[in-house]
């Protein structure tokens, strides 16, 4: 008969607790599948951008199962729409935190990610965005729980600005055509702040900054706004409307020849999104990628991606959100590995400084802010009369080192103005 | 503000708002004869977007103005055909229950539209070449005129002239009015009210069939589409009075008109004007432009 002494019982009722109450995590940590969770838009307007994530996201972790697993253990995701509303994914956050799942991946809207930081923090947890474009996760809204493993808001679009000064020197007036919202008046203020670095120093001109162009979000009419932009004499535009609202915009400008008047258009992030839509309307343009397939061909990792998504989705290119899900668990893989723990301290110190491949070639965790260095991918696209509609006539990749803000975590990001 | 300014701003705000009450036209008329305010309106309006896509995609390149037209049309054919489904399997069972019951039916209506639509086009985004001979733009002065906004507004005016003349200069028209004002002594007077309801519902299904494919070309296409209009045409039916056509037709106006040249005053607040004149509209005449007080 086995003695049940005070020690047993203290540490028999200690489990139980856990179980029953607080850290149902420590309970099922040893044992089972990895449970990661995946918070990203699968309803509603970005649900079209979320269904990339979860593709990008799936293919690494079937990948990771066939290799072994990490650390031996197979990988599950656990799925969660947030309606890219950040109510929805505090929701979903909270109820993974307490089925004691730590690590997470996905939010692509800014309003989200920066409402997950905090939550994170708190409840001890990671989050690693697949694409949220606000500067403010490296700056005011610093959270160390908090990762971007893409593009920086300030390298993709300063990228940018430097394109538009080296290729385009003597197009120095320059226009936005903004939607009213946070990420399109900050990524409007970081190109401003690129012209104004990149033109003096390179094409050796001032350039003249016109007031922005403010669009509404999510309506069917932009007409209004055209007219405003059709009284500026611009001749570089730089356009931050996003998907479904880009498309109708182009589509209604056409009538008004407004592009037309550009000599030069400037997509923030668009990827082929629009291209995809308007195919022969589309306006000839640059457009921001984080990650351009035909581009990393020969990279091992990017070809069996392309592959392995062609398989699953039957679509032969896919578009960065994938790509950004693809290293996002990739990251996550590293780290514990790295630290052989799954513990969220664990991953959060051997998340900051890690270098690992990716579909776009090797990338860095920068440690102060947890920003990933990367290079930056532009592409020029124009209408084509092929099936898809479109093709990429340009491409540029740029030195994400060259481009980067330091980190300043903690620190709200200050801009140059015209 | 100069004149060519002001044409510009008129055509725009005309466009927004025969565009917009090309959505409503349906949605009032069956609100008004059934009392059923239909959610899923913007989603059959979508539907009808998707399935003159679908043919203009068929036949490849810039539809002929031809074609376009019968593309609209063929949309309404067929979405009427869906409204009578639907009537057979919801809106009859919705008669005399209560509005929030009426609402979350219609609002699941919605919800099967947008789940069909994905099934059926995916979630990619899609665009429709307008015609060559909507292409561009008329030069008044210096006002730019896009013809595809006239072709709009054209087809608002029309549409909104064909059901004032249904209404109040055809028997069945005014058979309708009556049944809406009195279903019971219709009844009584030996009128097949059943089958009536049955037609404004093919009648109103049809109008968003027809607008999705006349509006085709002037947005994206994508399964959100119906969210895009349905609140602007909510707004200009409560502004205009509910299950007015009429009422419907001048909110349009009205707003479309507040909305351009609100922007035109506040450009950096887009969209502000639009609701602040709503609002403005409803304190002072709750019941609606076009609506009757209730007593």
């Amino acid at each position: 008969m086995n003695r049940i002494d005070r020690r047993s019982i203290l540490k028999y009722s200690a489990a139980a607790a856990a179980a029953a109450t607080g850290l149902p995590g420590l309970v099922r940590a040893q044992g089972g599948p990895l449970r990661i969770g995946l918070i990203t838009p699968l309803s509603g307007p970005q649900e079209f951008i979320g269904s990339y994530v979860k593709n990008g996201a799936e293919i690494a972790v079937d990948q990771i199962n066939k290799a072994g697993g990490i650390m031996g253990r197979q990988v599950t995701l656990e799925i969660r729409d947030d309606k890219a509303n950040p109510a929805a994914a505090l929701a979903a956050a909270r109820e993974l935190l307490g089925a004691g799942i730590n690590l997470h991946i996905g939010g692509i809207s800014s309003a989200v990610v920066l409402a997950l930081g905090p939550v994170m923090q708190q409840e001890n947890g990671v989050f690693v965005t697949c694409g949220a474009g606000t500067e403010k996760m490296n700056h005011e809204n610093y959270s160390p729980n908090l990762f971007r493993p893409g593009d920086s808001p300030d390298a993709r679009t300063r990228a940018q600005a430097r394109l538009m000064a080296q290729k385009y020197p003597d197009i120095t007036r320059w226009t936005g055509l903004v939607p009213d919202h946070e990420y399109g008046r900050t990524t409007w203020g970081i190109f401003v702040d690129g012209l104004l670095e990149y033109y003096p120093s390179i094409a050796k001109k001032k350039p003249e900054i016109l007031e922005p162009i403010l669009m509404p979000y999510g309506v069917a009419d932009y007409r209004n706004s055209i007219t405003q932009a059709l009284r500026q004499q611009a001749d570089g535009v730089f356009n931050c409307t996003y998907g479904g609202d880009a498309i109708t915009m182009f589509q209604q400008a056409r009538g008004f020849g407004l592009m037309q008047r550009y000599k030069v258009v400037c997509d923030a992030a668009n990827e082929f999104l629009v291209a995809r839509g308007l195919k022969a309307q589309l306006p000839p343009q640059w457009t921001g990628m984080h990650y351009y397939a035909e581009a990393n061909k020969g990279n091992p990792i990017s070809d069996r991606f392309v592959a392995d998504y062609l398989a699953k989705t039957k679509d032969p290119e896919p578009l960065g959100w994938a790509a950004e899900a693809h290293a996002s668990i990739y990251a996550l893989k590293q780290s514990i590995e790295k630290g052989k723990s799954t513990d969220t301290a664990a991953v959060i110190a051997n998340l900051k400084g890690l270098t690992w491949d990716t579909v776009t070639g090797p990338r860095t965790m920068r440690a102060e802010d947890n920003q990933a260095i990367k290079d930056v991918e532009l592409v020029y696209i124009e209408p084509a009369t092929t099936d898809k509609g479109y093709k990429v006539t340009q491409y540029v990749k740029v030195d994400g080192k060259a481009v980067i803000f330091p980190a300043t975590p903690g620190k709200k990001l200050t801009l140059r103005t015209a | 503000m100069q004149a060519a300014d002001i044409a510009t701003l008129l055509v725009n705000s005309l466009t927004w708002a025969m565009a917009t009450f090309l959505v409503a036209a349906g949605l009032t008329l069956v609100f008004g004869t059934l009392h059923i305010l239909n959610f899923s309106h913007g989603g059959f309006f979508m539907i009808g977007a998707y399935m003159a896509y679908s043919l203009a995609n068929a036949i490849g390149g810039a539809p002929s103005i031809a074609v376009y037209l019968f593309g609209s049309l063929v949309a309404g054919v067929l979405v009427a055909l869906l409204g009578l489904v639907v009537d057979r399997l919801v809106l009859r069972r919705l008669a005399g229950v209560e509005d929030a019951y009426v609402l979350i039916a219609t609002y699941a209506l919605l919800l099967v539209c947008e789940g069909s639509t994905k099934l059926i086009w995916g979630l990619n985004y899609h665009s429709v070449l307008p015609p060559a001979s909507l292409d561009g733009a008329w030069l008044l002065g210096n006002a730019v005129l896009p013809k595809l906004s006239l072709f709009i507004i054209g087809a608002g005016v029309v549409v909104f002239a064909a059901l004032e003349y249904f209404l109040n200069r055809t028997k069945p028209g005014r058979l309708v009015k009556a049944i809406a004002a009195d279903p019971w002594m219709a009844r009584l007077l030996g009128v097949n009210v059943r089958l009536v309801y049955t037609a404004t519902v093919a009648l109103g299904f049809a109008l968003a069939g027809l607008a999705g494919g006349l509006l085709v070309s002037n947005q994206t296409l994508s399964p959100t589409l119906a969210s895009a209009f349905v609140i602007q045409a909510f707004g200009v039916i409560i502004i205009g009075g509910m299950g007015s056509i009429s009422g419907a037709f001048l909110g349009s106006i009205l707003l479309g008109i507040i909305d351009a040249f609100g922007q035109w005053v506040l450009p950096g607040l887009p969209g502000l004007p639009f609701f602040v004149a709503m609002t403005l509209i409803l304190l002072l005449r709750p019941q609606g432009l076009m609506g009757k007080a209730k007593h």
